[in-house]
């Protein structure tokens, strides 16, 4: 089928099982070269990376992990339509070693499609450790000889040889590999296989499209609409997984030894982390330690970026002054762009501890134990333990989390789990706790802001068990999903991890928080009679004005804080910025910036104490999410009216908390 | 019996699975056919198990478990399948 001329650049897509260390691998083959792409015709984003192996160009394209090349979830339909382009060249399937029963299952269905494939079978070293051996001279065998190359994505070993394989494998050509069913179905494959021939001539897996059509696969019948009835008079699917899977039980016997030698580590650790009694506690324990961490851990750490800053700012101002910039120009860069700015890095070491943190956690393995974890609870809420995952991505950055709630099962699971998200705390929020709490709750700081995140989760789950009531709904106990071993997380893995979120950072630091900056800075120095001296009379303080009424009973009644949660909107950070421009502070995140802010604080409100910073701390973790999540929500939801919805409810839920707190706050404050 | 009522650290042979369809496919997908031979490793008193089937772990929810036809393993067959 590879006859003709040979390109010099080939598309190479990597398939493989849930956890089999596919992103690893691809990590390792591309390096940083990484870059998201859109495949055309799917709304979903996929990875690509380039890497080239002597003189041929190879673009590589990392998938959804899947189980099945069935199309029952949107990750199966997303792999399955990448696999099936014609654009890909040669299939490179990550096996992993350690559980080769269940991997071979995927395996033997991309076989079928008759394109090139390449085996790598990856975490040998863990098949060692376990004391257990595979033939790989009889897995070649037994699978059509497509070529089976033993690599290490971890430790980066065997992957040229597995290029090789891939470059050699397309140049080569794929030998026909056929699977044996029982007689009843092979005869039905073969009928199907001339009637798929005589309607579509020029297609390339007919063998696959027959097999499929005896599954009664959905889109293959949409695809193709011949009439199969009398042929498939119903549907093999049950038998031809059988046959599947006895076929692979017989590799398994003749290939793999010494199995069942134990997986020790893991039962041991399992037999805390997912204790009956225990678990849910020390889940709960294990994310306030990750949050304990980022906040004190990283305080230690922005002392460095507070000097930094410092130097550069004074050093711009002196530039600025020495080369007689005008007035207006000057505050802009000074008062406006590196205090909006400058201000929001000095959070680095903080937001770079958090996701290392959460890195690791996804890494181990730990994650899908919190699946099984918190079922129970997520269950009475109507969703299934899984619905939680996203919700604790949600940690880190909303909008990947809303993107993760594709591994749900229903468009209604979905939608509620996005409804919840966003008061999960994210870290774009950490820097509002960490400045306020710093002000106003001194040694308690750390508490006050840990609080937010315990809120947050509280306030989530109870949010979906009303909506559930609400509904009439019914408690979910239909949880499935793997538990993959326990590992040494990557250290490679988790650099770029760590890395690729901290240029999503900088870079919103560098586009939406610098537009913010600027556009905060002119409506506070602007007003209807020009540059104004004083910032009451700017335009901002006539936009904030109108939202003191309403924010008043919340104690959060300042014209100032109006502007900076309505900047807040175009990213959480800007609230952090807005009060850094406000009252004129290059350095919000310092000692000293942190005292003048509390100073111009009280000489606007003298009465503004803990209180009602903690309100606003409340405010800022429950009102409406950023724009960019907005959009995320919008598109994966594919409502507008769903969306709308959920942000009044949201805007709303703030008011009434924040309102409800400061309220009996001061009831309280008032009696004693 | 169903899988719902099996007892932790035992090993039993799937007889029949009567889920939903689409949930049915998914659980075959991984391995869950007739004769299959699984093994309850953890188990939350009213709630979700943790079983060990074809060298991975899989937790399922009370709806699955219940929903799925079980029959003992003879014991001291149980350490090596």
């Amino acid at each position: 089928m590879n006859s003709g001329e040979k390109k010099k650049h080939i598309n190479v897509a990597c398939v493989g099982n849930p956890n089999c260390g596919k992103t690893t691998l691809f990590n390792a083959l591309t390096g940083s070269r990484l870059k998201v792409a859109n495949w055309p015709g799917v709304t979903v984003e996929k990875v690509e990376g380039e890497t080239a192996y002597e003189d041929t160009k190879i673009t590589l394209i990392d998938t959804p992990g899947i189980y099945s090349l069935t199309c029952y979830t949107i990750e199966e339909k997303v792999t399955r339509s990448c696999v099936m382009d014609d654009e890909i060249d040669v299939i490179i399937n990550i096996v992993d070693a350690s559980s080769l029963e269940r991997n071979l299952y995927l395996t033997l269905q991309l076989l079928e499609l008759g394109k090139p494939i390449v085996l790598a079978l990856n975490m040998m070293d863990i098949v060692k450790e376990r004391g257990m051996e595979i033939d790989l001279h009889r897995l070649p065998e037994m699978l059509g000889n497509v070529p089976v190359v033993p690599v290490s994505a971890a430790k980066r070993t065997g992957l040229d040889i597995l290029l090789h394989a891939v470059i050699h494998h397309y140049v080569e050509g794929m030998e026909e590999y056929i699977l044996d069913y029982p007689e009843v179905i092979e005869n039905k494959i073969a009928k199907l296989s001339v009637m798929m021939q005589a309607h579509y001539p020029t297609h390339s897996s007919v063998r696959w499209h027959a097999i499929k059509l005896l599954e009664d696969d959905e889109e293959v019948k949409k695809e193709h609409p011949i009439q199969v009835t009398n042929v498939a008079d119903k549907s093999y699917e049950k038998e031809i997984i059988q046959c599947k899977y006895a076929y692979i039980e017989k590799v398994v016997h003749e290939c793999l030894f010494h199995k069942n030698r134990k997986a020790a580590v893991t039962d041991k650790a399992d037999r805390v982390l997912t204790h009956p009694v225990w678990g849910i506690p020390v889940f709960l324990l294990i994310m306030c330690f990750v949050f304990f961490l980022t906040f004190t851990v990283g305080d230690a750490l922005k002392g460095v970026f507070e000097e930094a800053l410092a130097i550069f700012s004074d050093g711009v101002t002196g530039f600025l002054a020495g080369i007689g910039v005008s007035g207006w120009l000057k505050s802009l860069i000074v008062d406006g762009i590196i205090a909006g700015v400058g201000g929001i890095l000095t959070f680095i070491p903080n937001i770079c501890i958090l996701f290392l943190a959460l890195a690791i956690l996804e890494d181990s393995g730990y994650m899908a134990r919190v699946a099984y974890v918190m079922d129970s609870v997520m269950g009475r809420v109507g969703l299934s333990g899984k619905a939680f995952l996203p919700m604790i991505l949600g940690f880190g950055c909303t909008v990947p989390a809303i993107m993760a709630t594709r591994s749900l099962e229903t468009e209604h699971d979905r939608r509620k789990t996005m409804m919840v998200i966003p008061f999960m705390s994210c870290s774009a929020r950490l820097p509002v706790y960490v400045l306020f709490s710093g002000m106003f709750f001194e040694n308690y700081a750390v508490f006050a802001a840990l609080s937010m995140y315990i809120i947050g989760m509280v306030i989530a789950i109870i949010s979906a068990l009303v909506f559930n009531r609400l509904e009439k709904g019914k408690v979910n106990d239909s949880l499935l999903i793997e538990l993959p071993e326990y590992k040494r997380p990557n250290a490679r893995t988790i650099r770029i991890y760590v890395w690729n979120k901290l240029r999503d950072y900088l870079s919103k630091a560098g586009t939406t928080i610098f537009i913010a900056s600027i556009v905060i800075w002119f409506l506070l120095n602007f007003g209807v009679t020009g540059m104004v001296a004083d910032a009451a009379d700017s335009f901002g303080a006539v936009i904030g004005r109108i939202l003191v009424p309403v924010l008043k009973p919340a104690g959060l009644g300042m014209w100032q804080i109006g502007v900076a949660l309505l900047a807040g909107i175009s990213a959480k950070e800007v609230v952090v910025s807005s009060f850094a421009v406000l009252f004129g502070v290059t350095n919000a995140n310092s000692a000293a910036g942190m005292s003048t802010i509390l100073e111009n604080v009280h000489a606007v409100n003298p009465d503004f104490g803990s209180l009602n910073a903690y309100c606003l701390m409340l405010f800022c973790l429950l009102y409406v999410p950023c724009i960019a999540t907005v959009a995320t929500i919008k598109k994966e939801s594919g409502s507008w009216k769903f969306t709308l919805k959920m942000l009044a409810f949201e805007l709303l839920l703030a008011w009434s908390v924040s309102t409800l707190v400061f309220q009996l706050g001061s009831l309280l404050q008032g009696l004693f | 019996m169903t899988l719902y009522e099996a007892d932790k650290g035992h090993s039993y042979y799937i007889t029949g699975l009567y889920v939903e369809p689409s949930v049915t496919r998914r659980l075959q997908a991984l391995g869950l056919n007739d004769g299959t031979v699984v093994k309850v490793l953890n188990r939350k008193k009213r709630g979700a198990l943790i079983i060990q089937v074809r060298g991975t772990r899989l937790a399922l929810g009370k709806h699955i478990s219940s929903n799925i036809e079980v029959k003992i393993k003879e014991e001291g067959t149980t350490e090596d399948e």
